[in-house]
């Protein structure tokens, strides 16, 4: 290249980039709604991708770093010996299978290490550090190597100051802990060594498989048939999937699924149609700039430069200032998805690629919507490009304006009623932001009427929870007994109804893991915490319990299903009568005589008492806690806890974010309409049109777009609700909680487009109103 | 016998329509006007001439209400313009000022015809009644046959003549020209010139900012030279036919 040509470009270049720049500083208002609207989109986007990422890959990536066990098998040691099961690790299919290890339920009758007394689990198993199988990873300590040495399980994070604790059960024999581990298959409370395993009168042979098929639990149920295919006849008591363990650990996540992918693809669709409409509405409005570009010398490819440039500075800083927001805000909320959750040794954070992602995706797609009206600019020759912005339009939109001109509407009214169809694209897109918006709204409103609906108290009275010292800080020795407790509180003057309730983990014949068991018993048996029963009946009789969805969903089975709970060294079969409406997967509700079955004692955690009307709640605290010093009481509040609270949240955070797109949307509607209106605006007001009527003829034209996106937005909004709550998987909600579309809730919802339209419209209508005349008129 | 419609009425009997005394605007250190006087009589034309950046589109734009001047009063039809807020000066212009300018500033989605009555029904008169009357204004000045067409389909003189007609609408006191034939050719421009001698031989106050001698001489009874800001000579002239 010679010197004087590589000059050329280099000037050029230049060129081109001070024109960029001076259009960008010429149009602060617009780069700023850019890059507004590109970091909310981008922000929303990301937490949405977050949230539905992190519900699968941390556990897949966890699960197969452990060579995590596809099913976790308990076979009858009576019917098939340790030869023929070790045999089964040979069938075709297995991929690799760890076994037999011996295990035994010891119970543990007090509370030992923050676990209350129970049944716990054991294996008898080798160092698993190289095992083909459920490589369990040692969190402190060391393994167990020796009798009387156990290593616990736990679901996640360090116990090592538990490390040397020691555990007595219930026949007397004494465990020392010598370790903490966590394995993703969750194959044992705790772990031994094969051989105090044998000592402790095993009542099950565990084995351990991989299989080549797993994907789905028809394959694992087929491979698992294949397998023990040709072993006794009843020699299989259970089979745990790990698809079961997955699905249980994404089911705080799974809550928030149905909710973040709609507000995920709406920040999407909602981001595309503002981004398009934003910076095709850039580059159409500077066409006469165009024009004076090309006519001092811009090739038609330095003009494109130039717009692209100008739209993709401010698009570019929202994009990373957006991921910033979005990845710091990911962090939180998935700690709140998870929490509760047995995550074991899988990661919880958002996936390393999401950055990336959106710094990629979301300047593309504004690169994308810019690119469609550049290119007209690239095409059309200087003179149209000057005489483009005022060029004549045709078509309907004259026809209408025609029309609302003849109409008894005031003036101002008719002409802002009409402005949309001149540009009827713009319109278009305009009010598709707007309809995501009242859908939106619609959504996080009637999820949160839902939500509250179900945290409502069923009664408006007055409720004390009074919790024994077993469940509060509070340790001082117990001066009453249970029963003599339950007498003291009906006693106290006030008390209307009291409710006792029982907690003690049991374990499930067939099932590694303890379950947490809430027993019921006093008047009625009602409690504020005790849940709604959706399907089915309370379980209010002898072996009867109520599970939640995740329950039944996590341990594959179905109302009407029969278990048998564990305790104490004591089993009663029991029948699932009914579905609660939400509830811990790892937990069972049942009641006083059902508790009676199982063990003597109580395990009175709390009780619930209602007050009469009238009855003064601090002088009834005062009351109980003098009877018993060692009782803490409490006025119960209903409010929201765990998914609850993460659901308003996010819902509330992504409405904020969305109607703020959606308003910016109508505002650079607005903006590049009084821009490219501004002589229409000076000729107007110079023939008396008023400040007031400016501001109502600006607020008019999309007001009337806000009452079609109500209109349009609301049933899609209803719909929407409907789905995301029908398959909140954690929680069961029934028909009288869904259904909370009211007329006023209705009559309100109507006005969130009025609202959004609104909002959006009154700083550019106040500007409209301020134009300077005499400059407008005599500058264009 | 003086009224709001009528202008002031001075001692010796003139009714002044416009009054400017003292009239200072700057804009930053430029001073645009400085020290203007001028008053203008009922049913006179007057015609403002000047080089360009003299200030006469200023002082227009301070007549019709348009800007504020920095110091000085403004009286039009008796009303003082630096009394009135946003909202008055708005009103003002719609009873008392018709505005005619070098780029028509018609609205591009209206016809012709609604144009006109746009003048007219932004004082609440009916869709119907202004219409009428656009109508018969469209008439006067012989372009009623393209009511229905739209600005960028009309001729120069045409959309001028329309302006004119939308100017007239409100039956202003005044009639304000900047350069009404400034974007005209020759022909169209007579005819906008000769519109301008009719309105004013029928009682039609004007006030008009020119850079043409031809249309001053023609269409003005009184000439107002401006340079720097001040009025800088005034001289008679004599009244076209």
């Amino acid at each position: 290249m010679s010197e004087r040509s590589e000059g050329t470009v280099k000037g050029s270049s230049g060129a081109v980039w001070r024109a960029s720049r001076a259009a960008v500083k010429r149009r602060r208002v617009q780069t700023i709604v850019i890059g507004l609207v590109v970091f909310c989109s981008t922000a929303t986007v990301l937490l949405a991708l977050a949230v539905i990422s992190a519900a699968r890959a941390p556990f897949d990536a966890a699960f197969e770093a452990e060579h995590g066990a596809h099913v976790t098998a308990l076979f009858d040691p009576a019917k098939a010996t340790p030869e023929q099961l070790a045999a089964t690790a040979h069938r075709p299919g297995v991929e690799a299978a760890a076994g037999p290890f011996d295990q035994a339920v010891v119970t543990i009758p007090a509370d030992w290490v923050g676990h209350p007394p129970g049944p716990l689990t054991l294996v008898g198993r080798p160092d698993p550090v190289a095992a083909p199988v459920d490589r369990a990873d040692l969190l402190a300590g060391r393994w167990a190597t020796a009798p009387g040495e156990v290593v616990i399980a736990t679901p996640g994070g360090s116990s090592a100051r538990y490390l040397g604790t020691p555990l007595t059960t219930g026949t007397g024999l004494k465990l020392t802990i010598v370790g903490f581990a966590t394995d993703m298959s969750q194959s044992a409370g705790g772990w031994v060594t094969p051989e105090q395993a044998a000592a402790l009168h095993p009542t099950g042979r565990q084995m351990l498989y991989r299989f080549t098929d797993a994907a789905t639990e028809q394959q694992l149920t087929a491979s698992f048939a294949d397998t023990t295919e040709g072993l006794p006849k009843d020699a299989v008591a259970s089979g745990q999937s790990y698809l079961v363990l997955k699905q249980a650990f994404s089911a705080g996540a799974d809550a928030y699924l149905p909710l973040m992918t709609v507000f995920g693809v709406l920040g999407l669709i909602v981001a595309a149609l503002i981004v398009g409409n934003v910076v095709s509405g850039a580059v159409v409005s500077g066409y006469r700039h165009i024009g004076v570009l090309k006519s001092i010398g811009f090739t038609p490819r330095q003009v494109v430069t130039v717009y692209l440039t100008m739209v993709s500075v401010p698009a570019v800083v929202g994009t990373v200032l957006g991921t910033a927001a979005g990845w710091a805000a990911s962090y939180p909320i998935l700690q709140a998805a998870f929490s509760g959750i047995a995550t074991g040794t899988a990661v919880i954070e958002p996936a390393g690629w999401l950055p990336a992602a959106t710094l990629i995706s979301v300047p593309l797609l504004v690169a994308l919507a810019a690119l469609v009206p550049a290119s007209r600019a690239h095409r059309l020759s200087a003179a149209q490009a000057i005489s483009a912005g005022s060029a004549p339009r045709g078509g309907r939109g004259l026809k209408v304006q025609r029309w609302l001109s003849g109409t008894r509407l005031p003036r101002a009214v008719s002409l802002g009623l009409g402005q949309p169809f001149a540009r009827p694209a713009r319109t278009a897109l305009t009010m598709a932001a707007i309809v995501l918006g009242v859908v939106t709204v619609t959504v996080t409103t009637g999820v949160s009427s839902t939500l509250a609906k179900s945290m409502t108290a069923p009664d408006r009275k007055t409720h004390i929870d009074v919790q024994t010292s077993a469940f509060s800080e509070n340790k001082i020795a117990p001066r009453l007994t249970p029963e003599q407790t339950e007498a003291m509180l009906h006693s106290t003057p006030g008390a209307e109804r009291v409710s006792v309730r029982g907690l003690v983990r049991v374990g499930i014949v067939g099932q590694p893991q303890l379950v947490f068991a809430d027993f019921y018993g006093g008047d009625d048996m009602v409690d504020h915490r005790r849940l709604d029963v959706v399907e089915g009946r309370p379980a209010t009789g002898l072996n009867e319990i109520e599970v939640g969805p995740a329950f039944l969903d996590q341990h594959g089975l179905k109302l009407g299903d029969r278990i048998t709970l564990l305790l104490d060294g004591r089993q009663t079969t029991v029948t699932i009568v009914g579905e609660e409406a939400q509830g811990n997967p790892n937990a069972i509700t049942s009641n006083d005589a059902t508790r009676a079955q199982l063990t003597p004692d109580p395990h009175v955690v709390e009780y619930d008492v209602r007050l009469a009307d009238g009855t003064d709640a601090a002088a009834y605290r005062k009351a109980v806690t003098d009877a018993d010093p060692s009782l803490s009481t409490s006025v119960v509040t209903t409010g929201g806890e765990g998914p609850v609270v993460a659901i308003t949240t996010f819902s509330t955070t992504f409405t904020v974010l969305l109607s703020v797109v959606a308003a910016l949307g109508v505002f650079n509607t607005l903006l590049l309409t009084i821009r490219e209106r501004r002589r229409d605006l000076g000729m107007l007001k110079s023939i008396g049109m008023t400040p007031r009527q400016v501001v109502a003829m600006t607020v008019t034209s999309v007001a009337w777009q806000g009452v079609v996106s109500g209109i349009i937005g609301i049933p899609v909004g209803v719909v929407v609700h409907r789905l995301i709550v029908e398959h909140v998987r954690i929680i069961d909600f029934p028909e009288s909680q869904i259904d909370v579309w009211g007329a006023p809730l209705l009559a309100g919802l109507a006005l969130a487009g009025v609202a959004i339209a609104v909002l959006g419209a009154l700083v550019p209508a106040r500007s409209a109103a301020r134009l300077p005349i005499a400059e407008v008129l005599h500058n264009e | 016998m003086s009224n709001d419609h009528d202008g002031t009425t001075r001692p010796d009997g003139a009714q002044f329509v416009v009054e400017l005394s003292g009239v200072h605007k700057e804009f930053g250190d430029a001073k645009a006007l400085d020290g203007v006087d001028l008053r203008i009589r009922a049913g006179e034309a007057v015609a403002v001439m000047g080089p360009s950046g003299c200030g006469k589109s200023t002082l227009l734009n301070m007549v019709a209400g348009l800007d504020r001047p920095t110091s000085g009063t403004v009286r039009v039809q008796g009303q003082d313009l630096g009394q009135l807020n946003e909202h008055g000066l708005a009103l003002f212009r719609r009873r008392h000022v018709g505005m005619i300018f070098q780029f028509f500033n018609l609205i591009d989605d209206l016809p012709a015809l609604d144009n006109v009555a746009l003048a007219a029904q932004l004082t609440g008169t009916t869709a119907k009644q202004a219409r009428r009357r656009a109508l018969e204004l469209l008439d006067e000045l012989g372009v009623a046959h393209r009511k229905d067409v739209y600005p960028a389909a009309l001729s120069g003189g045409e959309r001028q003549r329309v302006a004119v007609a939308r100017a007239l609408m409100n039956r202003p006191a005044l009639l304000l020209a900047d350069e009404p034939t400034g974007a005209l050719d020759s022909r169209s421009g007579e005819q906008v010139m000769d519109l301008l001698i009719d309105l004013n031989q029928i009682g039609q106050t004007l006030l008009i900012v020119t850079h043409d001698p031809n249309l001053a001489t023609c269409c003005a009874s009184r000439l107002v030279e401006v340079a720097d800001g001040k009025v800088a000579r005034e001289r008679m002239l004599e009244t076209q036919s």
